[in-house]
């Protein structure tokens, strides 16, 4: 039955677009040969009506896009001058195939997309997931706590929604499920937290926008950072809040599930003292136990001390080398002097303006400052050499500056010693915490959470710093899937202890690339030649003129910043119903976007809204794909409809951080404009 | 009959794969030039434009490969609920509406479009003496030929459809979601989620 409604209500929308289409095609213009531009105008509409129609019968989209966009183009260039017709629309349509061949923003997608692949064959997450939910234990709901923050991490490195929900659907819902969870909140945090990585950097939706709207792919990478971390926080808001409120929702772990199997060297060890650390080093005086592996534990345990000595290192050789600083300081002086001449304000202002700004730019700040000159001083200094110009500033502050301090180190600022102080607190509670057991979670940590987790930093933060284009990074991020895989597989092949598991792992990694490739060049064919047929129909409709007919319809509403923002965000809601995001992205933007200067809207925030928007496109019923491929692996009475009630909670989130992100823009936008400015 | 379809089928899929090891070669050779320009300080000038012509002719060439597992991203409200019957005929009105015009045009224009290029041995401008360009131009009406072959293939599947009632057999592929490798991957077999649903029903039993 409800099958049939679906079809009913498919076939009178179709039925309606088409008894449109029927009335207003411009018959007359056809039978006599002259189409007027208004005629054209409509016809521009009649064909986005009819391609959403041609859309909804299931044709593949990209074909449907290339064989329209050539019949109305040849129509349009027809009522200009017939002869030249076929010639045109043929030149017009292969410089659009070429221009995709040959774009260098669409190249990123099939490097990400291997990566995904790669990592996704990795075979980690099973460690992940374990790793992180004991590390988590004790956080309220601490499984579905512990599932969201795995679908992120493993959505963002490898962004395919589907494989990130089923595999969570095998390993986190068995899980919640023994521990009594309540199903829907289960089931809810397993498909919200897979559509994790079409938001999150580096996502393949964000690069499609980028190609289209020609934004800067690195800004939007900046821009959904945030935002990407502020819903995956929401979420696991949401669910401790539950796990507190209705504790049978999602029950604590028992203390026997918390426990980990220790290894006999630790065991023997931990009678010795409770403490890890302090256990390792009695053992070294224990002449039974080999003195290799207890130095290997030791250095183990020892690694967070380590790498937060080695970054407290670097920060202080950042925060005093010379000349670093001294320009920075030249150069913050300048814009102060500049907006406290530009204000004109009594003195005093201008007095205070300068050391205020140098703290909120966090560099040489009152500390460092006060040993050379007072504040106030340069900020009088300053403003009286910046009438020529700011470099002059610069150079002539640090003329200015005690000549040794220029050559010599710079003393070390406060806030330095403050992160530096937190640093060795941090350093110190992480020893004195280090029991047995947290040694353990911690070396299943380093096994599974970290590795990803630096690759995905060391991708997104030479994209975002600007060391390197999209694409590069997503080549070394991708060969950094390579080199993951195959490390996994070589612990994985030595652990079976099956043949020679140097010989096993090549052959493992032979079958990893070959499917990874192969569903590489499906994927990156997919979503090009839907690029190709969207560019030769946009083609087509900019020159029917159906882009002009729609941006004068808009205007003549009057509508305001506020009313546009919600009317396209919502048109864009509904389409992701029955719409996959490609078709979305690269159909219905290039007439959102001429849009957006008339109101005044940044595209690069735009972009991050409609990210966010087609997220819930993933989570809103009848068609949420994240539904049905955990419904493909759970027990059979789990119900699709008790799924799609867990996946509602999540959604009225999604909402929630829409409007957050459209009231507080500098969520989004602060990062890119900090970096880009 | 099928076999022949099937023939073509491994030709398209033949083409496709062994054109996706350019992601290998791509990710490789992008990854040894970002070695190469940031440690060793030596850039190379046409590594922009392999770059692109790999891509290029990566997805181009996995366009038949792709149609003939059928992976092109298409709208599935309706398309799903309907008789094979009737997903035959819209599939095959649409494949002679659209599909055929838009490829025969492309391949056609293609292929004076790579002609030109031969003609004058076009090279890449994006750098000087940059690497020729016409072989990569040639990918556009090859890759619309292999389109326009698979197509011919999947028009007759539609008829084949439309007389027998159901669909004619594809050969398997690695799919991006087979849930029983992943299942094989995480060590869960289908026992285990069996078992789980007692919990689902105890559940189910309280809460009612």
């Amino acid at each position: 039955m409800k099958i049939r409604k679906e079809l009913w209500f498919g076939f009178s929308l179709m039925a309606i677009i088409l008894v449109a289409v029927l009335i207003f095609t411009p018959w007359a213009g056809f039978i006599d040969g002259h189409l007027s531009r208004d005629d054209l105008g409509a016809l521009g509409l009649l064909m986005l009506g009819l391609i959403v129609v041609a859309i909804m019968l299931g044709f593949p989209t990209a074909f449907t896009l290339m064989g329209m966009g050539v019949f109305f183009g040849w129509i349009a260039y027809r009522s200009v001058n017939p002869d030249l017709a076929v010639q045109q629309i043929l030149d017009l349509m292969v410089q659009r195939a070429y221009s995709v061949m040959s774009n260098d923003v669409l190249i990123a997608i099939p490097l990400f997309v291997f990566m995904g692949y790669l990592v996704e064959r990795a075979n980690l997450i099973e460690k992940l997931f374990k790793s992180l939910h004991l590390s988590l234990a004790r956080v309220p709901g601490a499984l579905a706590v512990a599932t969201i923050v795995t679908c992120a991490i493993f959505a963002t490195a490898t962004g395919i929604v589907g494989a990130v929900v089923t595999l969570m659907g095998l390993l986190a819902l068995p899980a919640m499920l023994r521990a009594g969870y309540n199903i829907k909140l289960a089931a809810g945090a397993i498909t919200a937290g897979g559509c994790l990585g079409i938001l999150i950097p580096p996502s393949v939706l964000l690069i499609v926008y980028g190609a289209t709207a020609g934004v800067s792919v690195v800004k939007l990478y900046a821009g959904a950072f945030f935002p990407g971390i502020m819903l995956a926080a929401l979420y696991v808001g949401y669910v401790i809040i539950v796990a507190k409120w209705k504790p049978h929702f999602a029950p604590p772990l028992s203390e026997s599930e918390r426990q980990v199997p220790l290894p006999p060297l630790s065991q023997a060890l931990s009678s010795r003292s409770g403490n890890a650390l302090a256990g390792l080093f009695g053992g070294f005086g224990v002449p039974s136990l080999p003195k290799r592996q207890v130095a290997t534990q030791l250095f183990v345990s020892l690694l967070p001390a380590i790498s937060i000595v080695a970054l407290l290192v670097l920060m202080y050789g950042a925060a005093t080398s010379p000349t670093a600083a001294v320009d920075t300081s030249g150069l913050v002086q300048a814009g102060g002097a500049i907006s406290a001449e530009e204000e004109t304000p009594a003195e005093s202002s201008g007095l205070q303006e300068p050391p205020s700004e140098q703290g909120g730019l966090q560099e040489p700040p009152q500390e460092g400052a006060a040993l050379q000159e007072p504040p106030a001083e340069l900020g009088q200094a300053a403003p009286a050499a910046a009438s020529p110009s700011p470099p002059a500033t610069a150079s002539a502050e640090a003329d200015t500056l005690p000549a040794a301090a220029a050559v010599e180190r710079v003393p070390a600022p406060t806030w330095y010693w403050i992160v530096f102080g937190l640093g060795m607190a941090g350093l110190l509670l992480v020893n004195w915490l280090m029991s047995w057991q947290r040694l353990e979670i911690f070396k299943m940590l380093l096994a599974s959470f970290f590795p990803l987790a630096i690759m995905i930093i060391a991708v997104l933060g030479s994209i975002v710093f600007g060391l390197a284009t999209p694409t590069e990074a997503a080549a070394v991020g991708a060969f950094g899937g390579i080199v993951l895989a195959g490390a996994y597989r070589y612990v994985a092949a030595r652990q079976a202890k099956s043949g020679n598991a140097v010989t096993r792992t090549i052959s493992d990694l032979g079958g990893i690339l070959k499917e990874s490739s192969f569903l590489t060049a499906k994927t990156s064919a997919m979503v090009c030649w839907l690029f190709v047929g969207s560019s030769i129909f946009s083609a087509a409709f900019a020159l029917l003129g159906g882009q002009e007919l729609i941006e004068r319809w808009v205007l003549s509403l009057g509508l305001t910043t506020l009313q546009f923002m919600l009317l396209s965000q919502f048109i864009i809601f509904i389409l992701g119903w029955p719409l996959e995001w490609t078709e979305i992205i690269v159909i219905f933007m290039p007439i959102f976007i001429p849009l957006l200067p008339k109101f005044g809207v940044d595209p690069l925030f735009f972009g991050l809204l409609v990210a966010l928007n087609l997220q819930t496109a993933f989570l809103s019923p009848p068609v949420a794909m994240a539904a049905f491929y955990l419904k493909g692996v759970s027990p059979k009475h789990v119900t699709l409809n008790q799924i799609f009630a867990g996946m509602l909670p999540f959604m009225a989130i999604q909402v929630l951080a829409l409007a957050l992100l459209y009231t507080f823009p500098g969520i989004g936008m602060w990062l890119p404009e900090v970096l880009y400015k | 009959m099928q076999t022949l379809l099937l023939t073509i089928d491994k030709i398209s899929t033949f083409i496709g794969q062994a054109f996706s090891w350019l992601i290998v070669a791509l990710t490789l050779m992008i990854s040894w030039e970002v070695f190469s320009r940031y440690v060793l300080d030596d850039p190379h000038p046409w590594a922009f434009d392999v770059m692109i012509m790999m891509y290029g002719t990566l997805f181009m060439m996995a366009g038949a490969y792709t149609l003939s597992k059928a992976g092109h991203v298409r709208g599935d409200v309706l398309y799903g609920f309907f008789e094979p019957r009737t997903q035959a005929t819209i599939d095959l009105i649409l494949f002679v509406l659209f599909f055929m015009p838009g490829v025969f045009a492309l391949t056609y224009a293609g292929y004076t479009f790579a002609a030109e290029s031969w003609a004058i041995r076009e090279h890449s401008n994006v750098t000087a003496e940059g690497p020729p360009i016409y072989p990569f131009k040639t990918i556009l009406p090859l890759a619309g030929l292999g389109l326009l072959l698979q197509g011919l293939v999947e028009i007759i599947r539609c008829v084949i459809c439309i007389k027998q009632g159901e669909w004619p057999s594809r050969e398997h592929d690695v799919e991006e979601v087979d849930v029983d490798k992943l299942k094989e991957m995480v060590h869960v077999k289908d026992d285990d989620i069996a078992k789980l649903d007692q919990f689902v029903v105890q559940q189910q039993g309280g809460t009612k």
